[in-house]
Parts: structure tokens; sequence; C-alpha cells
């Protein structure tokens, strides 16, 4: 993938054999959902020098750790090795256990802080090296050693030079998560304004973007700061650049416009009035993005990474909505194509990765909830029986279909016939069979609309065994599925309770004879 | 579960329908469309997230072959008390025409087919059947076609036998025989356990049903006649199919529901008012009872 080369995490430094590989994000992906259950999901950037493409072996530890000690010795005498002992430092600081050991050094931070500040531009950007692999380290107690070096990270950033502004913005975005005392104190120095002046002054340079975007991101997912600092993102000029870079760079690639999507889904996800984002056009602008990312799925150009970048557009989209007036959502959103997008997106990513597919789901049931005008276009573009296909498909996307499907009946008895005449029913009298409490219940729901909306539905419904249907439903435990299908039989469908069913064809009339009298 | 967080509505997104819609009373239908706002930490959200993370973790592969499988519904029996769990339709369908159609509420079984349920209800609930049966050739074959009839039921069987070549212990052709009272308490306690009928016949392998008749049905005579004293008798339950193992606890299903309400029954035309499309609770099914999500 386009930037992975160049920033990397170390637990994808080992050149496994393709099993290996696979059994390390098995188990990888078994401890972060664990960490996201716990609300503790972090991950960590390592950008790599430029002449690392290869993966690094470990090192020794023991040859580490007392590497560590002699370059410090070394490091503290001035002269014109210090260029290369920082340098030396910086590799050997790749290591776990030598962190841990330089920082233990009495005075080695104060040491790194004076290379990082003082005249010379190399040992400068070795220092913030060396620094950015600390950063890295997974201790929790290396980061806040790393403290007295923030506000020149910071000031650093609204510096010109690219590769070093890019060290600077991943080491903060490193610290962030580890400690609550780091957040504190990087928020009191001004992380976000600096943040915001980077992106301002530098949305050209699209790898300082990536990092900025990386960086904010880490700050937007914390757990308890989340109202103060979304509040003070929302109030400063991130919102409106972070919008400008939304768009993939053909040479780049989608990196930095993902990371500035998922800053924006943290964003709109945390808030329940996303007024301010939806006045800078965010609407509009992930919109008309999943447009034109839903024709080109559907066209079968699907981007290495893409559904990387649709699920927070998704997102985004499904929370604004949320937020958006109804009377205003047509010019929030554009016009009704949007609709044919998600549907390709639903179709295109029902296999490989369901959970996209069921936020698509999710925009289309905020789209349809309050707009007749989004649930005639389903119906009109013919989109409706590609919906009702799935149906069958559980884990909360029939649901979801099911709630959009109940969306366009509940506008108008027009859109139920049309729906009844597009194969709603049948599929229907299958879902009322579910053993999903919530599928049954919703189902009978949407029958009720369909069948109280006119006698050429119930009818039809009738002719396709309905009622015997429902008279076993009747036996449900569950109460309010009881009552509906009661309700239906006794008050919808009396008129009809005279009809055979499929089972019982009308033509052996004489069984009932034959019971009364011999 | 999704659990929608309920936005409030604009006053003017008012649908097409009218308001005299909403509030029908005792209109058990809620539906409303609603706007779902989702939190950061929403389930519905895990998948999206761990994959975010594992590309930042350098460990994303577009397409993997472990993501989440797609994951079809279950289809499950609705009667209640009934836990048997479908993976397609047509193992549902087969399930409830099997042993939840052909019922009969006085005494719980569940026959195999339409045509044989009434020779059931003639023979074993129909008083006027036993008044006329004195007199008149009433048993009737069970071959369809053969059309010819019996004084008893014991002439029936040999004529099965020796003219049909049915086994002698068909099962579908037990006579009635003295049944014990059977006891409130031994069925289970449900809460849709209405009118004890005291004629239920006890067998292996029935589908006990949970009958909500009302009490006194006067159109079509009494169940009562064959009440107390009768032990239990045919074995009418469940298919003909011989792998079928028959031995059953015709025991306790599990308790499953909440209501204290039953429905009221409801009857298609060929039902008389005694009988009625009861619960079952399934032992041993074929193929065994799946898990009810």
């Amino acid at each position: 993938m386009w930037r992975l080369n160049k920033v990397r995490h170390k637990a994808g430094r080992q050149c496994d054999s393709l099993e290996a590989l696979k059994l390390k994000r098995r188990e990888h992906e078994k401890a972060l959902r664990q960490a996201r259950r716990d609300r503790q999901l972090v991950s960590k950037r390592l950008l790599l020098n430029d002449d690392e493409d290869l993966p690094q072996v470990t090192m020794d530890t023991n040859s580490g750790e007392q590497d560590v000690v002699s370059l410090f010795l070394k490091l503290q005498h001035s002269g014109p090795e210090r260029e290369a002992h920082l340098r030396t430092l910086s590799k050997v600081l790749r290591d776990p256990s030598a962190q841990l050991t330089f920082i233990k050094q009495e005075n080695s931070m104060h040491l790194l802080v004076g290379f990082l500040t003082g005249s010379d531009a190399t040992c400068r950007l070795q220092a913030v090296r060396c620094l950015h692999e600390l950063s890295h380290s997974s201790h929790t107690n290396v980061s806040p050693a790393c403290l007295p070096a923030t506000p020149y990270l910071l000031t650093y950033l609204s510096g010109q030079s690219t590769k070093f502004t890019e060290l600077c913005l991943y080491t903060l975005g490193n610290l962030c998560p580890d400690s609550d005392i780091v957040k504190e104190k990087l928020l009191a120095q001004g992380i976000i304004p600096a943040l915001a002046n980077c992106l301002e002054n530098q949305s050209h340079n699209l790898a300082v973007v990536e990092a900025v975007g990386f960086t904010l991101s880490q700050f937007l997912q914390a757990k308890d700061a989340a109202e103060k600092i979304i509040l003070a993102v929302l109030d400063s000029s991130l919102p409106s650049n972070l919008l400008s870079v939304l768009y993939p760079d053909p040479k780049f690639g989608l990196a930095p416009a993902i990371e500035c999507a998922w800053c924006l889904h943290y964003l709109t996800c945390s808030m329940k009035d996303n007024r301010v984002l939806l006045a800078h056009g965010a609407l509009l602008q992930c919109s008309s993005l999943i447009v034109s990312l839903g024709s080109a799925v559907a066209e079968g150009n699907k981007e290495e990474g893409m559904e990387l970048f649709i699920c927070p557009l998704l997102r985004c989209m499904g929370n604004l909505l949320s937020s958006c007036p109804g009377n205003d959502l047509s010019t929030q959103v554009g016009d009704v194509g949007i609709v044919v997008a998600l549907c390709a997106l639903l179709q295109a990513y029902l296999q490989t990765q369901p959970a996209l597919a069921r936020e698509s789901a999710w925009v289309l049931n905020n789209l349809t909830a309050h707009s007749s005008a989004f649930c005639s276009a389903l119906l009109d573009l013919n989109l409706v029986p590609g919906l009702i296909q799935l149906l069958p498909f559980s884990q909360g996307i029939n649901t979801m279909i099911l709630r959009i499907l109940a969306n366009i009946a509940h506008k108008k008895k027009e859109f139920c016939a049309q729906l009844a005449h597009r194969g709603l029913l049948s599929a229907l009298c299958a879902t009322l069979k579910m053993a999903d409490q919530e599928m049954v219940t919703l189902s009978m729901d949407v029958l009720y609309m369909l069948v109280v909306s006119g006698p050429q539905v119930a009818e039809e419904f009738v002719r396709q065994g309905g009622l015997s249907l429902l008279e076993a439903i009747q036996y449900s435990s569950e109460g309010e599925i009881r009552r509906r299908a009661t309700h239906l039989l006794e008050d919808q469908l009396v008129s009809y309770s005279s009809y055979c069913s499929d089972n019982n064809p009308c033509s052996s009339g004489n069984r009932e004879a034959s019971h009364v009298q011999l | 579960m999704l659990q929608p967080e309920l936005v409030p509505l604009d006053e003017d997104c008012s649908s097409g329908r009218g308001g005299e819609e909403e509030e029908e009373e005792g209109n058990p239908f809620i539906f409303t469309p609603q706007l779902i706002h989702l939190h950061r930490d929403h389930e519905l959200f895990e998948d999206g997230d761990i994959h975010r993370h594992l590309y930042l973790q350098d460990l994303y592969v577009s397409g993997a072959e472990d993501q989440p499988a797609l994951r079809v519904s279950e289809f499950a029996c609705h009667i209640s008390g009934c836990s048997a769990a479908f993976v397609s339709l047509e193992e549902y369908e087969h399930h409830y025409n099997s042993l939840h159609r052909n019922v009969c509420c006085s005494c719980r079984r569940s026959l195999p087919s339409a045509r044989l349920l009434d020779l059931h209800l003639q023979e074993w609930h129909d008083s006027l059947f036993a008044i006329l049966a004195l007199r008149q050739d009433m048993y009737q074959c069970l071959v369809e076609g053969c059309g010819q009839k019996f004084r008893t039921s014991t002439l029936r069987k040999d004529h099965l036998i020796r003219i049909h070549m049915y086994p002698p212990d068909f099962r579908f052709d037990k006579t009635k025989k003295e049944t014990r009272t059977r006891q409130t308490k031994k069925r289970p306690q449900k809460d849709t356990d209405m009118e004890v009928v005291d004629d239920v016949c006890e067998s292996e392998g029935v589908c006990e049903v949970m009958c909500d008749m009302p009490s006194n049905q006067p159109e079509l005579g009494d169940t009562m006649e064959t009440q107390a004293g009768e032990e239990e008798a045919a074995r009418m339950a469940k298919s003909a199919s011989p792998e079928e193992h028959v031995h059953l606890p015709a025991a306790a299903p599990s308790s499953e529901n909440t209501s204290t309400v039953p429905p009221r029954p409801r009857y298609t035309y060929r039902i008389p008012a005694t009988v009625c499309f009861g619960h079952s609770s399934v032992r041993g099914f074929r193929g065994g009872r799946g898990k009810r999500k």
C-alpha cells in the first residue's frame, strides 16, 4: 500500500511466512477486539527512515542496553562524532529494553532536548528520531519521560522541514494515548491550535497532512477529555481544513484522506449536535465523495484499502444525518443519486465486509427516515428488489434493511402498493418465520402498514397463505408478537378469514359437513 | 443488538400518513421511522474500528480471508414451547407441517395428515360418531380410496392387515384403550396453559399442545365423553417414517413464555371448534433441537 512502506508499526516488522503472518494477524485482531471492549483501543505509528525499506531484525537485547549506556556516555562529551552517535542511538532505541535503559539514565532526556534545540540541524533531526523511537514504546512509563521535549516539538510544528515536522507530529501522536498527564500537558501547551496551524499552512504537503490527521485522531479518541478537546477542535480552523483535504490524491494515495476522515468521524460520533460541521458543508462533501466512491466500486474499481476511507465517510454521513433537520436534507445531501451509491456499496461489500454493508444500510435508514424524496428514489430507481434480497442476512443487516423498507412504507399508501408489487409480501412471509424476534416484530409492523394500505395488498397476502402463518404466530411466546398477529387477524384481515389458504384447498369443503352429521 | 438513539423529530417532518393512524386505540403497531445516531463505542462500529487499527498497526490486508463471515438468519418455530430452530425455510415448513399443523386440541396429538386428523376427531372426540357407530359401520379404512367401513376398529385393523398388508403395530391405528385420568400437575405449568382437558391421552412422542379453547363448545358435543377412565391409546403422533425414534418423554418443554394472556384460538374452516392448532413441545425432533437465538 502507498505509505505503509514508510510508516510502520512494530507489529508488522517481522518478515514472516504467509501462514505465520495470518496467524499473527488473527491473534492481533482478537487482542484488538478485547481492547476495544475495554475501551483501550490505541495504536501508534512508526515512521521509518528513508533508507529503511526492509523490516528490521530485532537486535540482541543485551548489546542494545550496553550500547545505550555507552552511547549516552559518549554523547555527553561534545565532539564531531555526536551526529554519528545520535544516529546510532536512534537505531538502538528501537529495542524496547534499550528504551527503558535510556530513560533510566540520569539526565538522558535533558541531553536529548539539548540536541533537539541546539544549533546543529542534523543533530536536531537525529534527536527527534530518538524521541520518535521512544514515543513508540509500549511501556507506559516511557512517554512521561519524554515530556520535557514536548513544548519544542510543538514549536517545531510551524517549521518548514517536511521530514522533521512529520517526526514531530508522529511523536506527539504516539505520546498522547499513554497517560492522562501527557495528554493534559499537551493540551495545555496548545497542541490543538498548533495542529490547526500546521494543517492550514501545510495542506499542500500530503505527508504532513497525513501526520496531522493521525495525531489529531489520537486526541479525538481520548475517552474523557472528549468534550473539551472536541469543542476546541470545532472552534478552530480544523474542520474546514480537514474537509478540504478529504479528496484522495492520485499520486500520493488515500492515506491523508483516510486520517482526516477518521478525525471527522470521531468528531461526528461524539456530538449529538453537529451543527458546526453541517455548516461547513460536511454532509454535502461526504455525500458527494460517497457518490464517486460508490460508482467506482460499482464499476469494479476497488482500490486497495478503499474501505478504510469509505468506512469513516459512511459514519460521518450517518451521524451528520441524524443531526440534520428534515427540511434541510436536500440542500445538505445533494441529489438523490446518493441512494444508488449506497446500494452499490451494500452489494459490493456484503460478502467481504458485512460490517461496511451494515453501515451503508444504516445511512440509508437515516436518509429515508424523514424524506419522501429518498424513499421515492429507492422505488423509482428500482433499488428495492435488491434490498429485499438482503433480508436473509443476519447480524444487523436484515433488521436495518427492514427499517429502510418500513420507512418507505410509512410515507404513503402508494409506496406500500409498490413495495408489495416488488415482492415484499412474500419476503415478509419468510421473515415472519425467523428466529430473531426483532425481525419478526418489525416484519409485523411492516405487514400492518402494507395490509392497511389497500385491499389488493391484503388479498395478495391472504393468497400467499398469510392467514395460516399469522394463526401460527399467535402461539408465539412473545406477547408483542401475539398481539400483533391477533390484531391483524381480527381487525384487518377478518373479512378474508373465509378464504382458503393454499394448504387447505376449498375443494374439500365437504369435510365440514362430515363432522357435523353423518 | 442495535439500540437506536431516538432523535427528536422535526415538527414539519410529518409523513404522508395522517395522524389518525398513529394513535389508534389498542393498536400494537408502533413502528415509526427513526434517525439513528451511533456513538463511538457502539458495537456496530466494532469491525470497522478493528480494521482501522489493524491498518495503523501495519497488519491490514484488503480482502483477507479471516474477515467475519456473512451469516444468514435462522428460522425458528413460533409455537410457544417449541424451541426448534432451522437453517432453511424448507426445514421450518417441514417441521411445522409435520408437527403443528394437524393437531387435535382435545388430546394434543399431532397427526401426520389432515385426513388422519379428521378420522381421529371423529373416532375419538365425536359423541355423535360414537352413537352412530353402535348401529352402522363407521370406522373408515385408513387407506385413501378404499372407502370401506367397519363396525369396530378391530375389524378395520384386520382389514388393514389382511388386505392392505399393514403391519399389526401400525402406529396410526391404535385403539383407544382406557386412559388414566391426567392430572394438571403432570403437565408443565405454563402461562398459556388454560382449560385442562381431562381426556388427554398420554403417549410417547406426542406433541404437547396447549389449548386455550373456551371450555364448552355446545355445537359439537363434548369431549367430556371421552374422559376419565380412559387409558392412553393410539400413538397417532409423529410421522410414519420408520427411522423416527419414537420413544420420547412427553414431559415438560421449557417454559419460555412470559405473558399470561393466551390468544383466542383461530380456526380455519375445516377445523371444528374444539380443535385448534396448538403449541407443541418437540422433543427429539429429527435433527435435534436447534438453539433459538
